[in-house]
């Protein structure tokens, strides 16, 4: 192996090179959050009048996001649905599709789940959770797939369709919690609770989970499967001799997987017994959290490293000639949308899942979610790793709003303002150059979503 | 240059042109609507008055769409795709609202409250339409300028709408409001009101039900039978053409955004103005989006647009007379078909018209 970009160089100029190549990638996005902050000040100063109600807004913000009891907590859970769903919306970025229909595939995912976790009451967790995700998670799928069909079969514009269908997703959700999904014995018109089964375990209930053997098993496996690929990876990235043959690699993958297996299996759930971090009964944060960032991994190496992902980046960056490659460009529209759905609808059956109090769907399940990642998808340039950074940024926002209005009385609405401005200035990256007098490099041409409603 | 990435789905699309599917569809819908129009009327429900003003209020909620249709017309015609005209209606309709609140407290210090009403909404007109006028400048500054992707650029724009209709909602709109003059009155329009059955649906309106009936007739004049409308029809199917004649091809699309942006601006004071006296943040409701599917169906041409409007009109309507003579129908399946019939016409009718040919691309000199 020649030349690994990927790795941090050794060389002290190369390391400078290195620093400076991150901050240039970076450097827009900074200065468009703070500018994005700044304009968002100017604003409260003048609605409020006064600077201890600007002070008392941004510190509240602050506090609720992190300081606040719980509150770094709250601000990852509130990140989880981002990650997925900007992941959602950068992989049909990437594949030259403009998904902003994520906020209904987020409904149809959460439909699923709350489907599926109360029709399959009975199976044990080990079956029912993966099958609760799923059911979201294809229903998603589905749910997007028709918007690709569309475009495929007619040219009908995406944009348009997945518009619709998410005024359709609502109407369809607010027709099945209060008709068929309802809960009669419920106060609030809400679908039936999800089994305990298919609930997404919090961090605090993890010990207690684990003493059912069942799911020590799945850990285990999960945990087997990890070690076996840190294990492929070290091999392979190490330049040892003793690791050439092929055969000694396998053994090593196998090996390694099924030892953390055996040990995960047998000292976890008595280890956990015994010392666990997070003692906190109130504290919702969920493993959900863990499938996200892999989500996140998973696309980038499924986009970076597979043929179908390389398709797929032909496709969105020219798809003239991608085509004249022979590439298939109705099949890739439908992957390209299948995933995009899938992803968001996975994230709708976490809200149900993992987050919502009753763990159910209740009727006003407005979100704004996927509207939101939108924004983050483009500040993070549909970079999965990026993604990860600016959920977070964003779902801070959102949790600490609430302490932000309680303490200054600014409305939290003040916060999509703020990340609109983001989005407007990372749309438009000459408005940033110009106020900070940056020189630019050449602006790059992407290829524009559309040229008419027609394809 | 922007021609050959024209030819990617053709095959495809001709096909289903073919077939014609789609076009059965929509003929279907409309026979549904009418269907249950009819239903209800047999059924002696729904028979003389309700008729007529189903139909009328047919015309009242395809106006917006209109509005927002016709918003698009302006702007595709001269090339530039404008996804942000949701965004621009909510903001004229928080606009207008205020101001149309506002307004009238001051005013009713110093003039009689019947006065001080009018007045106030014919300025909350004003204000509203010049509300979008911003938003539509910012739309014009990125797609036109800057060369950002248009649909990005739109999308900036709702979200923006959306935020700063939401904090000010919040922030002002949303308590302790005084009493507003309310919406427009109903206004009779001298002799033709009383023409039996034509009357009561088209004549007996509010004001902006006239002004986008006067709208329409001035763009489709403007569009197609003047120098102007020629140059902006240029400016959107080859604007290299165009420029080599002497057309300024961006001025030309400035201006049309803005016009656009205006009319959007009417769209949305209709929300505020004539339909109900309250504002809530997200209250457009997708119509925007529904506007330009209703362009689309109209092939780029105003009064096509103005049918495609009405179509969805007939469907919402149509909705509210079925919920109130059967409510034991769930009220979201109804409410759904205007979004479905939205994806249906985008799936037929868009096979055969084609969009102005420039539509989306920016401009480089």
């Amino acid at each position: 192996m020649s030349e690994n970009t990927g790795s941090i160089p050794r060389n002290p100029s190369l390391m400078m090179a290195f620093i400076r190549q991150i901050w240039n990638s970076l450097k827009l996005p900074l200065l468009a959050i703070l500018t994005a902050f700044v304009l968002g000040a100017i604003l409260i100063l003048i609605t409020s009048g006064s600077l201890t109600t600007l002070i008392q807004a941004y510190e509240g913000m602050i506090r609720g996001a992190i300081f606040k009891q719980r509150g770094f907590s709250e601000s990852l859970i509130a990140t989880i649905p981002y990650i997925l769903l900007s992941l959602a919306v950068a992989v049909g970025f990437k594949s030259g599709l403009f998904n902003i229909g994520a906020e209904g595939q987020f409904y149809i995912g959460a439909i699923g789940a709350a489907y599926a976790g109360v029709a399959f009451n009975g199976l044990p967790a080990i079956v029912l959770l993966p099958l609760s995700l799923l059911v979201g998670a294809i229903g998603g799928a589905i749910w997007a797939g028709i918007a690709g069909l569309l475009k495929a079969k007619t040219g009908a514009h995406e944009v348009i369709t997945t518009m619709m269908m998410n005024y359709i997703s609502f109407r369809l959700a607010e027709f099945l919690v209060s008709g068929p999904l309802r809960d009669p014995a419920a106060g609030l018109i809400q679908t039936r609770s999800v089994s305990l089964q298919a609930e997404l375990w919090t961090l605090f209930s993890i010990p207690e989970r684990l003493q059912d053997p069942l799911n020590a098993l799945a850990v285990a496996i999960l945990m087997a499967v990890l070690v076996s690929l840190l294990a492929r990876w070290f091999v392979r990235s190490s330049k040892d001799a003793r690791f050439t043959r092929l055969s000694t690699r396998r053994l090593v993958y196998l090996g390694s997987g099924l030892v953390a297996g055996v040990i995960f299996f047998f000292l976890l759930p008595a280890f956990t017994k015994i010392w666990w971090p997070f003692n906190d009964l109130a504290d919702r944060m969920h493993i959900g959290l863990f499938l996200a960032l892999g989500m996140a991994v998973l696309v980038w190496w499924f986009m970076q490293h597979t043929t179908i992902g390389f398709e797929l980046r032909t496709v969105g960056a020219n798809p003239n000639a991608a085509k004249y490659a022979g590439i298939n460009i109705t099949r890739n529209i439908l992957v390209a949308m299948g995933i995009s759905g899938g992803l968001a609808g996975l994230a709708g059956t976490i809200e149900v899942l993992g987050v919502s109090s009753c763990r159910c769907l209740p009727l006003f399940f407005s979100s704004g979610y996927g509207w939101d990642s939108i924004g983050i998808a483009l500040l993070a340039r549909n970079d999965p790793f990026g993604i990860i950074a600016s959920s977070f940024l964003w779902g801070a926002m959102r949790n600490g709003s609430d302490l932000m209005e309680l303490s200054s009385g600014v409305s939290k609405y003040i916060i999509s303002l703020i990340q609109a401005l983001v989005l407007l200035f990372v749309a438009a990256p000459v408005v940033v150059r110009w106020i900070y007098r940056l020189k630019g490099d050449k602006p790059t041409s992407a290829t524009p979503l559309t040229r008419g409603w027609g394809g | 240059m922007s021609t050959s990435l024209k030819t990617i789905p053709k095959n495809g699309r001709k096909r289903w042109q073919e077939s014609r599917w789609t076009s059965w569809l929509i003929g279907g819908f409309g026979l549904l609507a009418g269907w249950v129009l009819l239903n209800l009327v047999i059924s002696g429900k729904c028979e003389g008055s309700c008729v007529i003003n189903t139909l009328s209020q047919t015309l009242r909620t395809a106006t917006p769409i209109a509005f927002a249709a016709f918003c698009g017309v302006m702007c595709e015609r001269a090339g530039v795709t404008d996804i942000g005209i949701e965004g621009k209606m909510l903001m004229s309709a928080m606009v207008g609202y205020a101001v149309n609140l506002f307004v009238f407290q001051w005013l009713q210090t110093f003039m009689p409250v019947q006065n001080a009403a009018n007045l106030s909404r014919a300025l909350a007109l004003v204000a509203a339409v010049l509300a979008a006028l911003p938003l539509s400048a910012l739309h014009a500054a990125l797609s036109i300028n800057v060369k950002t992707d248009q649909i990005i650029s739109g999308t900036v724009i709702n979200i923006l709408a959306i935020g700063l209709t939401g904090y000010f909602y919040r922030q002002f709109l949303s308590t302790n409001l005084p009493a507003g003059p309310g919406t427009f009155p109903f206004y009779n329009v001298p002799g033709l009101a009383s023409i039996p059955i034509i009357g009561p649906i088209i004549f007996q309106q509010k004001p902006l039900t006239y002004i986008m009936l006067i709208a329409l007739v001035l763009i489709q004049y403007v569009l197609f039978f003047t120098p102007w409308g020629l140059r902006t029809r240029a400016v959107g199917e080859h604007p290299r053409a165009a420029d080599t004649l002497g057309i300024n091809v961006h001025r030309m699309r400035w201006i049309n955004v803005l016009l656009g942006g205006a009319l959007a601006g009417l769209g949305g004071a209709w929300f505020t103005l004539e339909a109900v006296d309250v504002f809530n943040p997200l209250m457009t409701n997708g119509l925007g989006f529904i506007g330009l599917a209703a362009m689309i169906f109209g092939k780029w041409t105003p009064f096509g647009a103005l049918i495609g409007a009405l179509i969805f009109g007939l469907g919402e309507s149509v909705t509210t007379t079925l919920g109130i003579f059967r409510p034991d129908i769930p009220s979201q399946i109804p409410q759904m078909l205007p979004y479905l019939l939205t994806i249906i016409v985008l799936t037929g009718v868009v096979g055969r018209a084609s969009a102005p040919a420039a539509d989306g691309t920016p401009y480089n000199k």
